[in-house]
């Protein structure tokens, strides 16, 4: 069974004066059951709209939404009980650490008091217990966030950026946790960030959003496999390239996708071992201008900002 | 019967969640702790001083006194009942508790049950106030009259607060200040301190068609003030039970246009 179906999602938000911004324009994914998915793209791309939807907190001006094979807008209580969702730093204030995890077990209908101890427990929240959300750190709100998102023991959960504003080993740490969650429990997971290493980390599948709709949808290799790219080789110079050499190398057999800003030039190859002297032979009479020449595996980002500018 | 019983003790606790969270946020902020005490303290002493240099009779005494009473015991349990919303929307956490299965009604009888709570220990500090220093004992009524006058008191109160948390549904935040004021418009018209009699034709209507009106009406006829209409207490339960029903249905439409423009998510950030 698939864990999430949505098809044709169109989404606007009206404001008080009249206005409206689409936010969400003919989105449709399907989610398999067990997998870490991604929703990847910048800010205002509709990441958390669509994750809002997904989670029944809004509904959409036009679309079908199947959550756990049920309507997620007609049997939203049935969906809710089955899913759960971490998005932003913002618990109720006055909660201590405990009061929190047992005032939402309490909401979902749940209360016991051993699945509470082993959240605090498992997300090394122990030391904190009774101190209130508001005095916690960035790093443990979002631990107790992710804390709050299993205490009804979920099969599906959104987690939205999760590691926004964390300090890098805050982050690394919550990575790892998500990791080890996803093994132990086999959980779907649905996940958005604009942090494209940490998707290439944990998602099994991933979509590109921007500006409110689906650019690409895939594994890493099949969303490397679109622009054509394997690898990308980034040459740097002293000064400005000629507009002539830029033409021959952009129109060159082979070379995917190229970006020349900053003196900087990207170009997305098939094998960048092979390419690399078809390259230098093009650039010969420039070659005094070099600076610095670098070959690596093609990155998510490279693949989305590719694809945005296509877009 | 199984299945309803699980299902039976699952919305109790649903229910009772929302009883806890508002008692803790209430033991953890100071302001609660003034709205319960300080304020309705004032108020009935303020009120009480003023008749006593009046010199107005022992019946108009407590004619002013019930309704100061009364206002002080309807804002407070309105106010947790507005709470159950506004401590989410400070917190700017009401996507979690919209996301869990738990219903409006949850939230709003389980914030309504710690109303009762506060408003009932008010009324007591209010009412011995009152027997100690102004000599009118508002107990010496019968029971059963006086936990019905009690119980269309807290039903008022959780109209008022479910009407404030509808505003907000639809209003968003500028509508924050419903909480504070809709009791007082409300008080103003139901005649707290006067007679409705004395209000002008147009307001007068209004003031029938208000529950709390009629609570006091029922209330007051125990003191020497003859009805103005009959079955006050019958009228005030029913406009009860109708209002509610039909703020039960706008909750669910309010819900459900906030899920549809954002009012939620807006709420949340």
């Amino acid at each position: 069974m698939k864990a999430v179906v949505c098809e044709d999602i169109w989404m606007t938000y009206k404001t008080f004066f009249g206005g409206s911004k689409l936010a969400l324009r003919d989105v449709s994914l399907e989610i398999e059951e067990g997998e870490i998915f991604g929703i990847l793209g910048p800010n205002a791309a509709g990441k958390t709209t669509l994750i809002s939807i997904l989670s029944t907190l809004l509904i959409p001006d036009r679309g079908k939404v199947k959550v756990l094979g049920m309507d997620a807008f007609r049997e939203i209580k049935k969906v809710r009980e089955r899913i759960n969702i971490s998005s932003g730093l913002n618990l109720p204030w006055s909660l201590s650490v405990y009061e929190c995890l047992k005032f939402f077990s309490l909401a979902y209908g749940i209360l016991e008091e051993n699945r509470i101890e082993n959240l605090i427990e498992s997300f090394e929240l122990s030391d904190f217990r009774d101190v209130e959300f508001e005095e916690l750190s960035t790093g443990n709100k979002q631990k107790l966030s992710l804390a709050k998102t299993f205490v009804n023991d979920p099969d599906l959960v959104f987690l939205d950026e999760p590691t926004t504003g964390l300090d890098p080993e805050v982050a690394r740490k919550v990575r790892k946790k998500i990791e080890d969650i996803h093994r132990e429990r086999n959980i779907t997971i649905v996940l958005t960030t604009h942090y494209m290493a940490e998707a290439e980390q944990l998602c099994d599948r991933i979509v590109f959003l921007n500006k409110g709709k689906i650019i690409a949808e895939g594994t890493q290799k099949e969303l490397k496999k679109i622009i054509g790219a394997k690898d990308v080789i980034s040459i740097e110079f002293s000064s400005k390239l000629d507009e002539k050499v830029l033409s021959k190398v952009r129109e060159a057999k082979n070379i995917y996708a190229f970006d020349y800003r900053d003196n900087k030039l990207l170009l997305y190859v098939d094998d960048s071992e092979k390419r690399v002297k078809e390259v230098l032979g093009m650039l010969n009479p420039f070659w005094d201008k070099i600076k610095k020449i670098s070959m690596e595996e093609a990155t998510l980002e490279d693949v989305f900002l590719e694809l945005a500018k296509r877009d | 019967m199984k299945m309803f019983s699980l299902s039976l003790r699952k919305e109790i606790k649903k229910t009772l969640a929302f009883s806890y969270k508002n008692i803790i946020m209430t033991k953890r902020n100071f302001f609660t702790i003034f709205e319960m005490l300080f304020w309705p303290l004032i108020s009935l002493f303020s009120v009480g001083l003023m008749g006593s240099y009046l010199e107005i009779t022992e019946n108009k005494l407590a004619f002013i006194m019930i309704g100061a009473i009364s206002l002080s015991v309807i804002q407070l349990a309105q106010l947790d009942v507005t709470y159950v919303l506004l401590f989410d929307v400070w917190s700017k956490s009401l996507k979690y508790t919209f996301a869990t299965p738990s219903s409006f009604y949850n939230m709003i009888v389980g914030s309504w049950l710690v109303g009762i709570l506060r408003g009932f220990v008010a009324f007591l500090a209010l009412s011995f106030s009152s027997i100690f220093i102004f000599n009118f004992d508002l107990t010496k009524l019968p029971l059963v009259e006086l936990i019905l006058f009690l119980f269309g008191l807290f039903f008022t109160a959780m109209l008022i607060g479910m009407a404030a948390c509808i505003l907000m549904l639809i209003f968003g935040r500028r509508a924050e200040i419903a909480a504070w004021t809709l009791t007082a418009i409300i008080m103003l018209i139901c005649g707290i301190y006067y007679p409705v009699s004395i209000l002008p034709e147009g307001i007068r209507f209004f003031a029938l068609l208000i529950p709390v009106t009629h609570f006091l009406e029922y209330f007051r006829t125990f003191y020497g003030f003859p009805p103005t209409f009959s079955n006050p207490l019958l009228i005030g339960f029913a406009q009860s039970f109708v209002y509610f029903l039909i703020f039960i249905f706008l909750s669910e439409w309010s819900l459900k246009r906030a899920r549809k423009n954002g009012m939620i998510i807006k709420l949340s950030e």
